[in-house]
């Protein structure tokens, strides 16, 4: 895909640039959150594989990062987000969702505990405005740290033991969805076992001035085992693979949707499980309590499609040519062998196992060829190899 | 832990009303005041035009008129001031002006058409408005009804109220007269209490609301405001309500989105599983319920809820019995506006809009022998910083030399709108407990979520002015939320 934005202003570079700017030989650039981020280095496909088979290295500078401070900071993200956070831990870090009065989902993230009195939420996402205005009436803090914190991703099974090559102490032991403070190559960098790969890897936050010299210590042993830096374009492979959703890719944001039947509630996204009506009382509680008890009318589910062509944008069907959904994101997923998606359906086609038809419209030499081909509804984690929960990690 | 039907936290009027009707049918109620004294901020209640029929019969009360003819001066400083004499609700005359005969029959004019579409508006005031988004049948049934009742007034009266209705005051009164302190004075009815000026759009629309709940435009003196508390104070007294005054309710105790006690500032906690509050919307989502049990979005709507009071009460005593230069004694029972002309309001607003004092306000006051008592506006409500109170003072008493003279002040006393914030607990020291503009009205009143007198807490009722139909000594509020709440009981 060829640079398809005018920009009139110059977007922003990470930290990392120097070193994405002279590997990006593609000089294909994504605009996310007013950075430059590479879509494709050189070679998409050889970005994934990286990331399924040696490491990737991604630059999430742009991710928005917000400090949350205060004695209350844990009773405010409690009343922000759906799950129960009353009991996480210091080092831990939860995958969290947050809904609005409707009980619609408006964004997802991680919130990682440093102490009872400091979280910080990860999401892709601006969210400052609503932090701000739940904030109310707690005593804290919310600041948008989003620029001071330079951020690599580093996924894929080989990720621990480059990490542990470098001397980063006792990397192995860390457990899924835990963080800790380590050295690495010098520089003090903050590690979580976390990552949109649904693999083995981490995600490494460190000062804006360490940056070049973390992002050089990753490619130290590459000699031996092929480290590659990944663009978006890999990054959107591995996330449908692992059964991610993404906001307004997936589903529109309920801030940010303007047609009010384009709103999704977590039911409707499969993330019912994230939902725990039991807790003190939540933005969107009070609705969603309401939502469960209704059947669904719609829902998004995963998809294995018969063919090898990717149904990108396809519409679905019953047996019937009934229209009942669409496909939201669709690939051909290498390391599965599989033609995968993720699509909304109607409510007679939401068990795992119905059968749907997808009409894919695939571009060969000027033109189309329209495959009607069958699908079965599956779980949306399509990819969940067991070395990305073993601890100790494997090196 | 003591135990009552239903608690309603603010004795001010629309706290009693609501009192009263819950009481004659029999629940145990018990009302609790911050102040020493109940009525809240009727207090500052000079001229109780109207109490409605409805009102009256609902709660079974008989009140007195004051006096029969009123005055309305409106003071200009050549001396030549425009007197009306008003007698009954609408029947008004002009004693003395300095405006020309066609003047003043656009004056009637304009009169008798805002006086129409007020009464249209006012058979939207005692019923509780349609919900946004409902869906059920009662609320299309209401909308439809509000539809039909404006298209009864014909088309072309209706076309007239549908294109004033958005309109400023000043553009309707400029089309129509020339004399400067007639446009002041039906101004300043449209804008008192408000954060709009005469230029404003929506000004036409709060002078129309006022009307209808006041049932004149004036807002004339004919009741003692005192006399109705007073009845609603006996038919509490009769029917056994517990009033208790001096405390102040600090926390709403709910549970799972259900209220179940009140926390006094005592240290007591009295249990109840209903609750009316006759605090400001604002106050009672964000002090009383808390944040922690609303929805964020619900909370944004609080916090954007616009409360910023706009007037000063100020007393001032005189050596001798106050007269007005160049005016008849006669008049001295009336009321008095000073607001000379729509520019000056309209700068009056100006400093207001930027957190500034005007050296030039407006007035409206009455005389009672040596005591003045005057709204001030526009006084802002200050956020961040105090007023310079000796400055306001200064201010009015300049205004008022230049119509009372060989006379001496002998004390004075000014709340600004923070002091009434601090002494009534009411967001702003709002006279209207929220800004009474298009989009904080009728089913929007306070804001979506928040209307026909619910919550999102179960249990808890809002009775307070800032909701339907607004601000105002009406007693309507105080009704409508005790009907809605029995009628929910009633239903489980
Ligand atoms: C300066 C001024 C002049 C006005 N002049 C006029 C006029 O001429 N004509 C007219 O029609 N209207 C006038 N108004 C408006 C009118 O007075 C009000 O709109 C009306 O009185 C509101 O009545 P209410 O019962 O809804 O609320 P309020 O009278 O405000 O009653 C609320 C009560 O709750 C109490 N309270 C608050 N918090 C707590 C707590 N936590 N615990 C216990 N108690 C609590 C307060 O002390 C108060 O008594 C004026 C308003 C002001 C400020």
């Amino acid at each position: 895909m060829g640079n398809s934005f005018s920009f009139t202003k110059p977007l922003l570079e990470t930290p990392f640039h120097e070193r994405t700017y002279e590997a990006c030989y593609n000089n294909d650039w994504y605009r996310w959150a007013g950075y430059k981020i590479a879509r494709e280095y050189s070679n998409t496909e050889l970005e994934y594989t990286a990331m399924r088979n040696t490491a990737g290295v991604l630059d999430i500078t742009p991710m928005h990062k917000y400090d949350i401070k205060g004695t209350d900071a844990i009773k405010f993200v409690d009343k922000l987000v759906t799950r129960n956070v009353t009991e996480i831990n210091s080092g831990q870090v939860m995958y969290i969702i947050w809904c609005n009065e409707d009980g619609n989902v408006i964004d997802d993230g991680t919130v990682f505990c440093f102490n009872s009195n400091h979280l910080r939420i990860f999401c892709a996402e601006r969210n400052l405005n609503w932090f701000s205005d739940t904030a109310i009436g707690f005593n804290v803090e919310v600041e948008d740290v989003s620029d001071t914190i330079a951020a690599l991703a580093f996924q894929g099974p080989l990720t621990c033991k480059i990490l542990n090559l470098l001397n980063v102490k006792d990397i192995e032991n860390l457990k899924p969805f835990y963080f800790d403070k380590f050295d690495l190559n010098g520089c003090k960098v903050t590690i979580s076992r976390t990552g949109f790969s649904g693999d083995l890897g981490y995600e490494i936050w460190c000062k804006n001035e360490d940056a070049i010299n973390v992002w050089d210590s990753l490619f130290t042993f590459n000699r031996d085992y092929k480290v590659l830096p990944a663009g978006m374009n890999a990054l959107e492979m591995v996330r449908v693979e692992a059964g991610f959703i993404q906001p307004n890719a997936d589903f529109m944001s309920a801030e940010q949707a303007l047609r009010p039947n384009r709103v999704r509630n977590p039911y409707e996204l499969g993330m019912g499980w994230l939902v725990d009506l039991n807790k003190n009382y939540f933005t969107g509680k009070k609705n969603l309590v309401n939502l469960k008890k209704k059947t669904l009318t719609k829902k998004l589910v995963g998809l294995d499609i018969q063919g090898d062509k990717p149904a990108i944008g396809s519409v679905l069907y019953d047996k019937n040519k009934k229209e009942i959904g669409i496909v939201t994101a669709g690939m051909w997923s290498p390391s599965l062998k599989s033609n995968i998606a993720f699509g909304y359906v109607d409510k007679d086609h939401m068990k795992i196992g119905s059968k749907v038809f997808a009409e894919i419209y695939h571009p060969e030499e000027l033109e189309y060829k329209k495959i009607w081909a069958e699908c079965s509804v599956v779980k949306k984690q399509f990819f969940n190899p067991p070395r990305r929960h073993k601890v100790p990690a494997e090196i | 832990m003591r135990k009552f039907d239903i608690i309603i936290i603010g004795g001010g009027h629309n706290g009693l009303v609501a009192a009263s009707v819950l009481s004659k049918k029999g629940n145990k109620v018990l009302v609790i005041e911050k102040n020493e004294n109940l009525g809240g901020l009727s207090n500052y209640v000079n001229s109780l035009s109207y109490i409605s029929e409805e009102v009256l019969k609902e709660l079974n009360i008989k009140i007195e008129k004051d006096i029969n003819e009123n005055y309305v001066s409106a003071l200009s400083d050549d001396l030549n001031h425009t007197v009306l004499k008003i007698t009954g609700n609408k029947n008004i005359e002009i004693l003395q002006t300095n405006a020309s005969e066609s003047d003043q029959a656009n004056f009637f004019n304009l009169i008798n058409k805002y006086d129409l579409f007020a009464r249209t508006l006012r058979s939207f005031m005692f019923n509780k408005p349609p919900r946004v988004k409902s869906g059920s049948r009662s609320d299309i049934w209401q909308l439809f009804s509000m539809g039909f009742k404006v298209r009864l007034l014909g088309k072309k009266n209706m076309r007239e109220l549908l294109r004033v209705i958005g309109l400023n005051i000043a553009d309707d009164l400029e089309d129509n007269i020339n004399n400067n302190t007639l446009k002041g004075l039906i101004s300043s009815e449209a804008v008192i209490g408000t954060n709009l000026g005469a230029r404003s759009p929506g000004s036409i629309l709060n002078l129309l609301y006022n009307q209808a709940t006041n049932n004149s435009i004036f807002r004339i003196n004919k009741y003692n405001t005192n006399s109705f508390l007073n009845s609603i104070r006996e038919i509490c007294k009769k029917n056994n309500v517990e009033i208790e005054t001096n405390k102040k309710v600090e926390k709403i105790g709910i549970s799972n989105q259900n209220v179940n006690s009140v926390l006094l500032d005592t240290g007591e906690e009295i249990q109840t599983s209903l609750i009316i509050s006759n605090v400001d919307p604002k106050t009672t989502y964000l002090k009383l319920v808390g944040a922690a049990n609303l929805d964020t979005d619900f909370i944004r709507r609080t916090k954007n809820y616009r409360t910023k009071g706009t007037v000063a009460k100020i007393h001032i005593d005189f050596k001798n019995e106050i007269k007005i230069n160049n005016l008849d004694t006669k008049y001295l029972s009336g009321k008095f506006v000073y607001a000379p002309d729509i520019k000056y309001i309209e700068h009056a607003f100006n400093d207001n809009k930027y957190n500034k004092l005007s050296s030039n306000p407006c007035l409206e006051f009455y005389i009672n022998k040596n005591r003045l008592s005057a709204n001030v506006y526009f006084i802002p409500y200050l956020i961040s910083s105090s007023h310079d109170k000796t400055e306001i003072l200064s201010n009015v008493k300049m205004i008022l030399e230049k119509f009372i003279t060989e006379n001496q002040i002998l004390s004075s006393a000014i709340e600004t709108p923070n002091d009434i914030e601090d002494k009534y607990n009411i967001s702003g020291g709002h006279w209207s407990h929220g800004d009474m503009e298009i989009d904080q009205l009728l089913m929007m009143r306070p804001f979506y979520g928040s209307s026909q007198y619910s919550t999102p807490i179960n249990g808890l009722y809002l009775c307070s002015a800032g909701t339907h139909p607004g601000g105002g000594v009406t007693g309507i509020n105080g009704i409508n939320a005790a009907k809605q709440l029995l009628k929910d009981k009633r239903n489980g």
